[in-house]
């Protein structure tokens, strides 16, 4: 059953259509104000291939990793031996932010924030011997850790 | 019974129509977005890499061949020439209350090592700047 009435649009009135659309516009505006997430991301350098995993401490060469790694983010020299430095930094920050400015007005306003910045890194540490044979590997895979367990973490 | 359903479900919408699309206009125009291109630019040519001998090459032919190099390393064993250029792009999108960054930065490396008699002994390559692309979080 259909009734004849509800067949007919009925569009919005100049008067409706105009407090509705100044009405859009100042919640809107006042809105974004008061209210806002943010979720910034950043990464710097490309990621650390998995193949440093082949290599043995004793018998691979400076050349074998410098070929299988390509060149490093960073070189040192530490206690005589050669330090190569594969690394990716990934920066994570978010914030959740609630407040209605009437400081102006009232002399007291609402401000509900929370922020958190949280850096992970993906790095490969590779020391050689002046020889050029690998003598230690450290690895560290940052970015597996999820970012809200991390952050609310105690752990320092 | 149906019919009467479907035929309220078009008056709905009909009748939402108008305000949803103020609300989208307002939600738009309440937005914007933005993109930022960052270089750290040294004009060396990997390529010609391909002309140097390890075990022969010495560091004035690596520099006359490659310029400057960016970074100097005292090694154990000699000297490491470090080679380093970088390119960032950045887009950031504001919705309304919503906020979106994002920021990349990658590097075309080159890492030359010379003995204690600056012969090149080994060399690394990585370019990888041209990777760093625009996007979302």
């Amino acid at each position: 059953m259909v009734l004849p009435s509800m067949h007919t649009r009925q569009p919005m009135d100049s008067r409706k259509l105009f407090f509705f659309v100044m009405y859009s516009i100042i919640v809107g505006s006042l809105m974004t104000g008061c209210l806002s997430y943010r979720v910034i991301k950043a990464v710097e350098g490309r990621s650390v291939p998995n193949t440093f995993a082949e290599f043995s401490v004793g018998t691979t060469t400076l050349q074998e990793a410098l070929q299988t790694l390509g060149a490093p983010d960073q070189v040192a020299e530490l206690e005589g031996k050669d330090v190569l430095i594969y690394r990716q930094s990934l920066l994570t920050n978010k914030g959740l932010s609630f407040g209605i400015p009437f400081s102006e007005i009232w002399g007291q306003s609402f401000d509900f924030s929370a922020y958190g910045e949280l850096v992970r890194y993906d790095m490969v540490v590779l020391s050689f011997t002046p020889d050029g044979i690998l003598s230690e590997i450290a690895s560290e895979k940052g970015s597996h850790y999820p970012y809200l367990k991390t952050m609310l973490s105690e752990m320092q | 019974m149906e019919c009467f359903h479907r035929e309220k479900g078009d008056i709905t919408l009909k009748r939402l129509r108008e305000p949803l699309c103020i609300l989208l206009l307002v939600f738009f125009l309440q937005s914007c977005a933005g993109w930022v291109k960052n270089r750290d630019y040294h004009p060396f040519d990997a390529a010609k890499l391909d002309k140097l001998t390890v075990g022969k090459s010495t560091v004035a032919e690596v520099t006359d061949m490659l310029g400057a190099p960016s970074t100097i390393v005292k090694l154990s064993n000699g000297n490491a020439y470090i080679y380093r250029r970088s390119l960032s792009k950045g887009t950031g999108l504001w919705l309304l209350i919503l906020i979106f960054g994002n920021y990349e930065k990658r590097y075309d490396q080159v890492v030359i090592f010379f003995d204690k008699k600056n012969i090149m002994t080994h060399y690394g390559v990585t370019l990888d700047a041209h990777k760093a692309a625009y996007g979302l979080p």
